[in-house]
């Protein structure tokens, strides 16, 4: 496991396109993080209030609600980190090194473990990041300071972990089959940010179809991942929002984690590389 | 001699296309094997397969005596087609990665790149470098954990006359320190040059298989000149024992069935009172060899 890291790392520390986009992720998730206060001046100076509310006593940072407003808003950048894993993998197979990394005596199986760790060493990072960045700008404007409140919703950074791994591995999955970085990217992205929504807005609340279809929409791969952290912010007008982690959308997503793996084993299983 | 490889009936094809069909090879420790054949004949699907980057259709292969796996192929120092690096990453680095694959420590980075000669150039990065400058760099990863097995897949494809010569003398250096080398070639020469054993594949199949010697020595002509041209010419053709002559600029050439020897011609002619100005005996080239068994394996399939 650690020779494995180790190769993969070799690979990765000198490329630039690597760290550009470990900085997009982390520079961006820091920006939009930490400047939830002042956007909520930049409201009030605007004028905006929500529903009679002053938007800046919203307690966007208190402990332990910032677990769940970040980890929410963290999952719209997770696609960077896809970006990474994308590259990364599509890299290999143009420049042959996935076949000379096997002449030279990996097995594919270590070759995909390879990329796996990879994955998890990525999700590990972002999540401590979230956990790092909460507790700062939790102990900066949160109002509650007790360690209760501080560790309790912990399971939001688990979920964010499982979210990210799992779409991480989706990115893998595209990667193999499609082989060619564009390519991969810009399906990836369509399809997580247009294709599935609209189908399964459609299929929550078109009249004509919703009676019969509805109850699919949660086993979308992607509506799946989304379902794992709901929206919190409408908790800030009074209503009702789902403030845990469901464990059927758990197991959904883990179900779809294996048919990743199984899948990228597979199709690899078969091809000559 | 123990046996490096074996491969028993190997069959690869692409949908209709036989790529490999039924091909059967044995190669023992320290021989300098030739593949050769035409473009197409299927030199780098028989060595994907064995290598394991290309999933056979049928039939067998073994490594050192054993099922081929990751353990075996970290035994191997292989380059198949096209050098294969990465392009953002210096030589050193590259060899880096190859090593920590292989197992090994980085120690011998160093005197490899110095044997193929790119010390100098070794922190530039490889998508600087010149096809020739990429191949030998492919030359050095093979032989970076100092491999008992080389396979060499167009070892000199892209190379200039003297990196060509380079390599060749790489490879019989290696050679030496009794190393089993597989090398894929459709240069006849550089087969000739180096190699012990050769096997002919044509369309997947292989239609011969021998040493290189025996090949050249079954092709072996002889020259012969005197002062007066036409008194030698009636002689040599009431001597039995010649199989084929040709008349060239100011000599004959040709060549003797299996009975007779240059002496035997000699003392013939001395006795026929013909004194030679030039006797010489020449080895076939493997380039007549091969082009002979490729139109003898036409006859055949028609």
């Amino acid at each position: 496991m650690i020779r494995l890291f180790e190769i993969e790392w070799l690979k990765l520390k000198n490329y630039k396109v690597f760290w550009i986009l470990i900085g997009m992720y982390f520079l961006g998730l820091i920006i939009v993080l930490s400047s939830g206060m002042f956007l909520m001046q930049f409201l009030k100076n605007k004028g905006a209030e929500f529903q009679g509310i002053d938007p800046t006593i919203i307690p966007l940072y208190d402990f332990p609600d910032v677990w769940q407003n970040m980890t929410y808003i963290a999952t719209f950048f997770k696609i960077i980190l896809a970006f990474i894993v994308i590259i990364s993998v599509t890299n290999e197979i143009s420049y042959r090194t996935m076949r000379q990394n096997v002449i030279d005596g990996l097995s594919k199986w270590e070759f995909l473990k390879s990329k796996f760790v990879l994955i998890l060493v990525l999700s590990a990072i972002a999540t401590l990041f979230l956990f790092i960045e909460g507790i700062i700008t939790g102990l900066i404007y949160s109002t509650v300071r007790y360690p209760g409140f501080i560790f309790s919703d912990l399971e939001f950074l688990a979920a964010y972990f499982l979210e990210v791994v799992t779409f991480l591995s989706l990115a893998l999955l595209l990667s193999i089959l499609l082989k060619r970085a564009g390519f991969a990217i810009v399906l990836i992205f369509m399809y997580t940010l247009i294709f599935e929504p609209i189908l399964t807005i459609n299929m929550l609340h078109n009249p004509w179809i919703k009676d019969y279809v509805s109850w699919m929409a949660p086993f979308f791969p992607i509506r799946a991942l989304n379902n794992l952290i709901q929206v919190p912010f409408q908790r800030y007008v009074f209503m009702e929002i789902q403030d845990f982690i469901a464990w059927r959308d758990v197991l959904i997503v883990i179900v779809w984690l294996a048919i990743y793996q199984l899948s990228i084993f597979k199709v690899l299983d078969k091809r000559d590389i | 001699m123990a046996l490096v490889l074996q491969i028993e009936n190997l069959v690869k094809n692409y949908g209709k296309i036989k790529a490999v069909n039924e091909l059967s090879l044995e190669i023992e420790e320290g021989c300098v094997f030739g593949l050769l054949g035409p473009n197409g004949s299927g030199k780098t699907t028989t060595l994907g397969v064995i290598l394991d980057v290309i999933k056979k259709t049928s039939g067998n292969y073994s490594w050192f005596g054993k099922p081929s796996s990751s353990t075996s192929r970290k035994k191997i120092g292989a380059i198949l087609e096209v050098p294969a690096f990465y392009p953002y990453l210096s030589a050193r680095k590259n060899l880096k990665i190859v090593s920590k694959i292989k197992g090994f420590g980085s120690e011998r980075i160093e005197e490899v790149l110095d044997q193929v000669g790119l010390f100098e150039r070794g922190d530039d990065p490889y998508r600087t470098y010149s096809l020739g400058m990429k191949q030998r760099l492919a030359i050095g990863a093979a032989l970076l954990s100092n491999p008992p097995v080389l396979i060499l897949d167009e070892p000199t494809n892209g190379l200039d006359p003297q990196g060509i010569a380079e390599i060749r003398k790489l490879i019989l250096d290696v050679a030496e320190q009794g190393k089993t080398i597989l090398l894929a070639s459709h240069i006849l020469d550089e087969v000739q040059k180096v190699c012990s054993h050769f096997a002919v594949l044509k369309k997947g199949s292989k239609i011969y298989t021998g040493s290189v010697d025996e090949a050249l020595n079954a092709n072996k002509s002889i020259e012969v000149a005197a002062k007066n041209l036409d008194e030698l010419h009636i002689a040599l053709q009431e001597f039995t024992h010649i199989l084929k002559l040709d008349e060239e600029k100011n000599m004959f050439n040709l060549i003797l069935n299996g009975e007779s020897t240059s002496y035997d011609l000699n003392a013939f002619l001395i006795e026929k009172g013909i004194v030679l100005t030039h006797l010489s005996e020449r080895k076939g080239s493997l380039e007549q060899k091969f082009l002979k068994i490729l139109e003898e394996s036409d006859d055949q399939t028609i």
